[in-house]
């Protein structure tokens, strides 16, 4: 007990926040169009990857922009939220090419797991293309004066864990205040019952589809971000396993439910963080393994709605 | 020998897509989004690998493994995943659409790390030194189509009976099926338990052309790339998943001129790919097209209309 277990659960409340973050931006997308977005673990490389441009990191020796710097370094407080605007961008790009056509054509919206794992495809290898598939780090310095680790309750406390959990936190209570408590955010349940109805009573459903895919992508770039800062960029290829475990994080608190993610999301970095040393190389197992199990013993998830049948 | 060998062994990579494309369209072309193949692929891998390096009474250490003992790792590694393939089958397939897919990728993944963890099973290094049946890509190639065949005409029978009308009858309206009479969990299980085990056959054909095995064989994104072969090809008659199987297997190596760009391309091609045909390339009504207007080839030599086998048809 005391400090190490203090220490054990801010490791699986930061964890999970990051897990939380991703899973929110599969459900926002998943709620207007029921589909899942499989280019959303390269946005949330992108959000990295921007971070540590903007705050003045200089590309590797691989790579076409072999040795690219940009003129500015920001702060790390001003570099993640204009990430997160970057990564929001190209969520919308990727709205733009990969999911508005097949709408506009009244394909199969499950096709949309091929198109946007193109698009996923696409964007990995171009981050690998132009900066090479070396890891890069955001050196711990960058939070300015704040120190490194702080004493709490006895136990060592990484600054970037608390922030990560400050930062998530703040997101998610903003996104149900917008959501539950807004004309806009009513207009984005209103697409996500029935789009057609939606766009009878005046509701611009492509303009929400938009808000939702610009939002998922802003708060994937933040967490990647946060992730490069407090881990660091493993390769062009590291978002695909966060974007694996936020699907099953999505499935276990519930398709389409707001709360549900972010409980999913805790639970599952809790579990994680519980996991012994010794058994660590089973630790991914342990989410796809409570993902399993919820899915058969109740599919809609934990806080999701059941599962309409058809009569 | 050089552009020979090479040309052998992209066909031989081929024939392994469209084999793999088969056992992703079986539980589709009944309506199931299962994206499970790449752990029955990986289940039959293992197999392969694990009976023909350590049993040495299979002839691991002669010149050349025999053939017959391939066919005995591919009855056992069916049996391994046909088994699990019953039981997990019975759980999840009471799961629809993307969960269904969700449960399948989780189970992949589960598979996946188990295999990286458990040295037994070739843990994070894998297996190296598969003996080899052929002694060039060739032999291989000539095999896998043989058994390609093989399957092609069990799908093709498959199509005209009655179990396959009862799994095109649930991907069109599964109530309405079972309001006909058909038992439409058994049919579903049936197309999840035959899938299985075409991945594992599958997987001991690869094991031994590799010449090494992984656990990174049967990841998610395997999940992901044979099932864009079924929709690329075209997910309504068995043709389909098969042209996408060998094009998308084939376009990687065929772009390799381009260098760093071609998985930027391949990519591409998968985003624009539904979007341009989102039936698929293969479709029953372009088949038909194109055998109406070969007949009128046939007719009349030079005369036909063959601009009739380009039409998309209905959508």
């Amino acid at each position: 007990m005391g400090s190490d277990f203090i220490q054990l659960l801010l490791n699986g409340l930061s964890l999970g926040a990051v897990y939380a973050l991703f899973a929110l931006g599969y459900t926002l997308v998943f709620s207007v169009l029921g589909v899942i977005n499989f280019a959303h673990g390269a946005v949330f490389t992108l959000g990295a990857y921007f971070t540590y441009l903007l705050i003045g990191g200089a590309v590797g020796a691989n790579g076409l922009l072999a040795g690219f710097q940009l003129p500015i370094a920001l702060p790390f407080w001003l570099a993640l939220p204009l990430a997160g605007l970057g990564a929001a961008t190209v969520a919308l790009l990727i709205e733009r090419l990969a999911f508005r056509p097949l709408r506009e054509r009244n394909a199969d919206p499950l096709l949309a797991l091929i198109t946007s794992l193109g698009a996923g495809v696409v964007l990995v290898n171009l981050i690998q293309l132009l900066v090479g598939a070396e890891s890069y780090a955001i050196p711990s310095g960058s939070l300015g004066g704040l120190p490194v680790a702080i004493q709490l309750f006895g136990a060592q406390v990484r600054t970037v864990q608390l922030l990560l959990l400050l930062v998530a936190t703040v997101l998610l209570a903003a996104l149900s205040l917008w959501i539950d408590g807004t004309r806009s955010g009513k207009a984005l349940r209103a697409v996500s019952e029935d789009p057609t109805t939606a766009q009878l009573l005046g509701i611009n459903s492509h303009r929400m589809v938009q808000i939702a895919f610009g939002l998922s992508g802003f708060l994937a770039g933040l967490a990647g971000g946060l992730v490069g800062l407090s881990v660091s960029l493993a390769g062009p290829y590291f978002g695909i396993g966060y974007g694996l475990k936020g699907l099953g994080v999505l499935v276990l608190g519930g398709l389409g439910s707001v709360p549900g993610a972010v409980l999913g999301g805790l639970l599952i970095g809790l579990a994680e963080a519980c996991v012994p040393a010794a058994w660590s190389g089973y630790r991914e197992v342990v989410a796809y393994g409570v993902l399993f199990v919820v899915l058969l013993v109740r599919p809609q998830g934990l806080l999701g709605k059941p599962l309409a049948t058809k009569v | 020998m050089g552009a020979a060998f090479h040309d052998a062994s992209l066909l031989q990579q081929m024939l392994i897509g469209a084999l793999l494309g088969l056992s992703v369209y079986l539980p589709l072309s009944c309506g199931q989004l299962s994206l499970a193949t790449p752990g029955f692929y990986a289940i039959g891998g293992t197999t392969a690998a694990l009976l023909s390096t350590r049993v040495p009474a299979l002839g691991g250490g002669d010149p050349t493994y025999p053939l017959s003992s391939v066919m005995l790792e591919m009855a056992v590694a069916a049996l391994v995943s046909g088994l699990l393939a019953l039981g997990i089958g019975k759980l999840v397939l009471r799961l629809r659409g993307i969960y269904l897919a969700i449960a399948t990728i989780a189970l992949v993944e589960i598979l996946r790390v188990t295999t990286l963890n458990q040295e037994a099973l070739g843990g994070a290094v894998g297996i190296f030194g598969i003996p080899q049946p052929f002694n060039n890509p060739g032999g291989y190639a000539a095999f896998t189509l043989v058994v390609l065949a093989l399957i092609c005409w069990l799908f093709a029978r498959l199509e005209d009976n009655r179990t396959g009308r009862a799994m095109a009858a649930i991907r069109d309206d599964e109530l309405a099926a079972a309001c006909q009479g058909i038992d439409t969990a058994q049919t579903k299980l049936l197309a999840f338990v035959f899938s299985a085990l075409v991945a594992a056959i599958t997987g001991v054909i690869s094991a031994h052309f590799f010449n090494s095995w992984n656990a990174r064989l049967g990841n998610f994104d395997a999940s992901i790339t044979t099932r864009a072969f079924v929709v690329f090809g075209g997910s309504r008659t068995w043709l389909g998943p098969v042209v996408g199987g060998l094009l998308l297997t084939a376009l990687p190596e065929l772009l390799r001129p381009v260098g760093d760009l071609r998985l930027i391309v391949f990519g591409l091609v998968i985003l624009v790919g539904p979007l341009l045909a989102p039936q698929g390339l293969v479709t029953p009504e372009r088949l038909q097209g194109l055998g109406r207007s070969l007949q009128g080839l046939r007719r009349a030599p030079g005369g036909g209309e063959p601009t009739e086998a380009l039409d998309p048809g209905p959508r």
